[in-house]
């Protein structure tokens, strides 16, 4: 009975260690794998950081308000955290690819679908961030113009409008992302077309006086005290 | 670039408009008049034009040449009537030349730019040693002007003829508060009017104008007028001003504020990068030849609202805080807030922080650290701020008290140019 | 006589302008006679001039160069005898070239024996033959004609201690037209010389034959009526003569001169002239078709007389003061070429001896609506000499040849009338009949081209005239017309080459032909007539449909 014991212990550690001299060159393909990616991810990083300094992107964020976020966040800057983003991205990438040679079934398919998110990915953030980046100029735009036409409420308006524009980004974003997109897009859809009408109802029924006024300004003189304000200033 | 240049120049002159030319044949001096919409004011104008060259210039070859951004009232009819022809015999007025008055449209929307090229290009293949531009709505225009802006171009080969205008007090904040000092400052050269609505230039000036293509540039683009007195101060031209008039107060109103200021100190300000080297070695200014005397302005009474001044100022830095800290340092900042935090009878936009205020306004506008055409626009509210400054201290002064302020921030301005140097080379 | 009577031959008439003394000296003693003229006919012939106006001939002291006369009804001594003329009269006729002379009518030589008995004494028969008055307010207000001379219009007689009236030099009294017997007596002289065979008058003057307080004594009412009578007479006597008013007047004050018709039958266009000079600087038609439109309808047997140049100044009297200093900083920027509001200068010292401007005026003067006049020695570019005096710079001797007096005169130098023009540029030895003759590309040459296809078409002489108005205001452009003859005429004023689009749509279809060297140009269409033209240049085409 010993000797049965005996010989089946053995036989199972001797399947054991030729189960691990199986896997074990995979297992270090896999680390090689992992590391050259690492030095791979690294160099990327370096390289794009030089790149998107090279491109100034830290004053396009900065225009687009991205970089205050960050700041606000106690996140590192745009520059730092988009390159960091690119070696983690590419790192977790060269992951999953030795992980995919490991042969472990039914991991396969979620690797391969890490891979065919990655564009997807990519083009939300390209389209959140030219979001962000139009959000801020336009936004910027009309607070320019509402102060100059000396509008009262000319915040109100340049957040709104700011708000507006993120909103919709953010909702492309998640449409290119397959996630939860039909539920953003009603949301969103809901969102604008009641604060449309919302605003539709103010400016009608609230703002009639302010409206009349708007049109006579526009389409009537002024009154004279209203014109001696302004000298030529040419 | 030459081919593209003279391509573009031939896709302004129309079969037409070049007909025209050929049937005027050579001429002495071109009288432009860039219109659209004028027929309210234009007739008196172009009423003025025409005694002044029957009167000033009977015996030279003068053409008038109009062009027009599509306008829908009978403003190109009313400049044709100026035209004195052996046809037109039941004229009253008496000519020894024919003179021919002639429009053109250069397209259906008013561009000034595209006008002026117009013009010039007429200009230059008509050989004309002069061309005098009048604006159309300057009905306060005599026919003596055209002798003092043509005559120093015509006969003593000055090749620009800036203008200089009767104003009232408080009128022309923005000429005599920033772009005369700025332009003194920066260019060495104390011309009163750097954006004149009349000017004259030589035949010489012209063609270069349209051959050295300024106007595909910003700063030629935005502000052509403006870009005009630029090149003749960076060029080897000559320079002078000629006394004319009183001004007459052009329309008012918000809107006509944002458009003043992008194509006056938006072009002075892109002029900056493009002209580096010429106004950094510029260390002070040189009066130019003044042509005429200046007569006290009858000065009317001007009910201004001075309490709503503040008010844009206040409200506008308190509303662009964000942008403007975009833009300035946050000790001019700062002193900005403290100013806009004052009541109507102690206020004061001090002349050393007005200046400081525009040359930081120029080295972000330099640098780009926001969108540059939103530069400009921040920049009305503090103009405002400093227009409420102008019209308190030239309230009760004399002539020689206004004089001795404008001239005392002109000093500060050519005084500070070293910090502009300074902050314009910084990174920011 | 072998000369056509039609009766308005005048119409077609090349008229050549010339004084005796000027001309050609037969006899040596330096003065130019009715002898030579005679001899120099032919080359007036062959020039293809058909008339010729002399200047005056008759005793006279000259101190106006003939115009103060002293004996109406004779020949100077220095220019020959009766007989001379009436030779030379008759010479012309045969050779088809018609004669006018020159009729005084206003005034006469203070030295005529009629002035002479009129001043002796207030009783005399003549006395009221001139115009006395016992103070010199009469008439004032009256304009003074030679403003650089004479200083009033009256002139103190020592001899009758009395004023007398003269419009001209106070050497001039005028005679009294209010008074029958002078009428009468005139008439008689224009008979005299009328009964010789004379073809025509140029009656001097003729404006101030008539005095009224409270007017400007000129163009008056009276002065119509004289001058009808005058016309009735000659008709009905002496049918196919020719009267020239001269009058610098505006052409709506010339028109009564033609009357319905009944009076003048041709009356000198003064106003047109300067006008001409001036269009050709300002390099503009302005002031040449505003001259013309003011131009009225005259009866359709009378004619306008043209001409460039005379034998007197260039007058600026019929111009604004504006035209006036232009013409003077232009054309007389010397002040010693201006005289009596004018400028004594001869036609090519006038256009800087430039011969495309010289043709190009003369192609105006032979193809606008009148008859033209040539003024002696302008068809070879004379010279003139602002240095003798008065207006006698543009009155010296004929240059026929580069040899002796220049061919005027066998007579010493010294003893010319006038010395001729010794200038390198303008001098006989450059500017001569001879040397021009000799070669076909000559200044003469042109000219006996132009004129002799100006006689050929008579749409010059008799037609009508419709000016284009091309947007190039440097382009004089106009259409004669006559019948079924029409002629397009297009005039460059400018030193430059100029491109013109004439609008010719009524008379699409016709070929135009370019009248000197007779080649076609393109049809007319639809399109404006594209005419490309050189400086100065000019053309006249012939308008054909075939």
């Amino acid at each position: 009975m010993r000797e049965i014991i005996v010989n089946e212990l053995t036989q199972a550690f001797q399947q054991m260690a030729r189960d691990i001299a199986h896997y074990l060159p995979r297992l270090v393909v896999m680390l090689i794998i992992v590391l050259i990616g690492w030095v791979i991810a690294y160099l990327l990083k370096l390289l794009v950081r030089s790149l998107l300094r090279l491109t100034k992107f830290a004053k396009l964020s900065e225009n687009a308000g991205a970089a205050q976020l960050l700041h606000q966040a106690a996140l590192p800057s745009s520059t730092e955290l988009a390159s960091r983003f690119i070696f983690w991205i590419a790192w977790i990438g060269f992951v999953l690819l030795g992980v995919s040679v490991l042969g472990i079934a039914g991991l396969q398919e979620y690797i391969s679908r890490f891979f065919f998110f990655l564009p997807r990915l990519f083009a939300a953030c390209v389209i959140f961030f030219f979001g962000l980046v139009a959000a801020s100029f336009f936004s910027r735009a009309v607070l320019l113009t509402a102060v100059n036409a000396n509008f009262r409420s000319s915040r109100m308006f340049s957040v709104a409008i700011r708000l507006i524009i993120v909103i919709f980004a953010l909702s492309m974003a998640f449409e290119v992302l397959g996630i939860a997109e039909q539920t953003m897009l009603v949301a969103f859809a809901t969102v604008f077309g009641a604060a449309m009408l919302g605003l539709a109802i103010a400016f009608g029924l609230g703002g009639q006086d302010l409206a009349r006024k708007f049109l006579e300004k526009k389409f009537t003189r002024q009154n004279r005290e209203e014109r001696e304000d302004e000298l030529s200033p040419l | 670039m030459i081919r593209e240049l003279e391509l573009s120049e031939e896709s302004l002159l129309t079969d037409e408009f070049l007909r025209q030319l050929i049937n005027i044949g050579e001429v002495d001096i071109v009288v432009g008049l860039s219109t659209h919409n004028n027929a309210r004011t234009i007739r008196p104008v172009v009423a003025a034009i025409q005694a002044g060259i029957l009167k000033c210039f009977p015996r030279e070859r003068v053409a008038i040449i109009n062009a027009d951004g599509g306008s829908q009232d009978d403003t190109i009819e009313q400049v044709q009537n100026a035209s004195i022809d052996d046809l037109r015999r039941d004229s009253k007025v008496y000519a020894l030349r024919t003179l021919h008055s002639i429009s053109v449209q250069y397209g259906r929307i008013p561009d000034s730019g595209k006008a002026l090229h117009t013009i010039f290009a007429g200009a230059d293949l008509l050989r004309a040693k002069a061309c005098v531009l009048i604006s159309p709505e300057t009905t306060t225009i005599e026919p003596d002007w055209l002798q003092r802006l043509a005559r120093p171009a015509y006969y003593d080969n000055f090749d620009l003829v800036c203008p200089i205008y009767q104003r009232h007090r408080y009128e022309g904040a923005l000429v005599r508060d920033l772009l005369y000092p700025m332009t003194r400052s920066m260019y060495g050269s104390r011309i009163r009017e750097p954006y004149g609505s009349e000017f004259a230039i030589s035949g010489r000036l012209a063609a270069d104008y349209l051959s050295n293509g300024i106007m595909d540039q910003d700063w030629g683009r935005m502000g052509p007028e403006i870009s005009i007195t630029i090149l003749a101060l960076t060029g080897k031209y000559r320079v002078c001003q000629s006394f004319l008039g009183a001004k007459p107060p052009s329309s008012r109103g918000g809107h006509d504020m944002v458009a003043a200021m992008r194509r006056t100190v938006g072009a002075l300000f892109a002029s900056l990068d493009a002209n580096f080297p010429c106004w950094s070695a510029v260390t002070e200014s040189q009066p130019v030849p003044t042509l005429g005397t200046v007569t006290a302005h009858p000065q009317e009474a001007l009910r201004i609202n001075r309490k709503r001044l503040l008010d844009l100022f206040a409200d506008g830095v308190t509303q662009l805080d964000p942008v403007l800290s975009s833009i300035l340092s946050p000790s001019v900042l700062s002193d900005i807030r403290g100013i806009a935090a004052l009541g109507i009878d102690e206020f004061d936009y001090p002349a050393e922080l007005w200046t400081r205020t525009v040359f930081e306004f120029a080295a972000s506008y330099h640098k780009s650290t926001i969108n540059r055409d939103h530069i400009i626009q921040a920049l009305i509210p503090l103009y405002r701020g400093r227009s409420l400054t102008f019209v308190i201290e030239n309230r009760d002064g004399s002539e020689q008290d206004i004089e001795r302020r404008e001239e005392s921030l002109c000093a500060d301005f050519e005084r500070l140019k070293p910090f502009l140097l300074e902050i314009w080379a910084e990174r920011k | 006589m072998a000369v056509n009577a039609e009766a308005t031959w005048y119409q077609h008439a090349i008229i050549y302008q010339v004084h005796v003394r000027t001309f050609s000296d037969a006899n040596d003693d330096g003065i130019g006679d009715f002898a030579g003229l005679a001899q120099r006919l032919d080359y007036l012939q062959e020039l293809g001039v058909n008339a010729i106006w002399l200047m005056p001939f008759f005793p006279s002291p000259l101190r106006d160069d003939g115009y103060d006369i002293s004996d109406y009804k004779s020949v100077h001594p220095s220019y020959g005898t009766l007989e001379d003329f009436k030779k030379f009269l008759s010479t012309a006729h045969e050779r088809g070239i018609r004669v006018i002379i020159e009729m005084v009518l206003n005034h006469t030589s203070d030295q005529h024996p009629w002035f002479h008995e009129s001043r002796s004494s207030r009783d005399n028969p003549k006395r009221d033959w001139y115009v006395w008055s016992d103070s010199d307010s009469k008439y004032s207000g009256t304009r003074i004609i030679f403003v650089d001379t004479e200083m009033s219009n009256w002139a103190w007689d020592p001899i009758s201690k009395s004023y007398y009236w003269h419009r001209f030099f106070s050497h001039q009294p005028d005679l009294n037209y209010d008074n029958p017997a002078v009428r009468e007596e005139m008439w008689q002289v224009m008979k005299f010389w009328l009964e010789l065979g004379i073809d025509g008058f140029r009656l001097d003057a003729v404006p101030y034959l008539i005095e009224r307080e409270g007017t400007s004594c000129e163009n008056l009412p009276e002065t119509h009526a004289i001058i009808r009578d005058l016309r009735k007479r000659v008709d009905e006597q002496f049918p196919g003569v020719m009267l020239l008013a001269e009058a610098n007047q505006w052409p709506a004050d010339l028109r009564p001169y033609f009357g319905d018709g009944d009076e003048f039958h041709m009356a000198f266009h003064f106003p047109l002239m300067p006008r001409m000079f001036m269009g050709v600087r300002l390099e503009d038609r302005k002031p040449i078709t505003e001259i013309l439109h003011q131009t009225p309808e005259i009866p359709a047997a009378c004619q306008w007389c043209l001409f460039l140049r005379n034998h007197d100044e260039l007058t600026l009297e019929m111009v604004t003061d504006v035209e006036r200093d232009y013409m003077y900083d232009i054309y007389a920027r010397d002040k010693a070429m201006r005289l009596n509001l004018g400028i004594r200068r001869r036609l090519a010292p006038l256009l800087d001896n430039d011969r495309r401007r010289i043709e190009l005026m003369n192609g105006m003067l032979m193809s606008m609506p009148g008859t033209p006049i040539i003024y002696y020695g302008d068809e070879i570019g004379m010279g003139d000499n602002i240095y003798l005096g008065d207006r006698n710079g543009v009155r010296t001797p004929m240059q026929w040849s580069g040899g002796w007096n220049g061919g005027f005169s066998a007579a010493d130098p010294e003893r010319l009338y006038s010395p001729p023009i010794l200038n390198p540029v303008y001098g006989y030895q450059a500017v001569n009949v001879l040397s021009q003759k000799r070669s076909l590309h000559s200044l003469l040459s042109w000219m006996r081209h132009i004129i002799e296809i100006r006689r050929s078409n008579p749409v010059f002489g008799s037609g009508s005239i419709e000016f284009l108005y091309p947007a190039n205001h440097r382009i004089l452009a106009y259409v004669r017309q006559l019948g079924k003859e029409t002629v397009l005429v297009v005039n460059n004023l400018s030193s430059a080459a100029q491109a013109v689009e004439l609008d010719l749509r009524r008379y699409k279809g016709h070929i135009l032909i370019e009248m000197f060297g007779r080649n076609i140009f393109p049809r007319i269409g639809d399109l404006p007539y594209l005419l490309t033209m050189g400086p100065y240049q000019f053309y006249w085409f012939r308008l054909r449909r075939i």
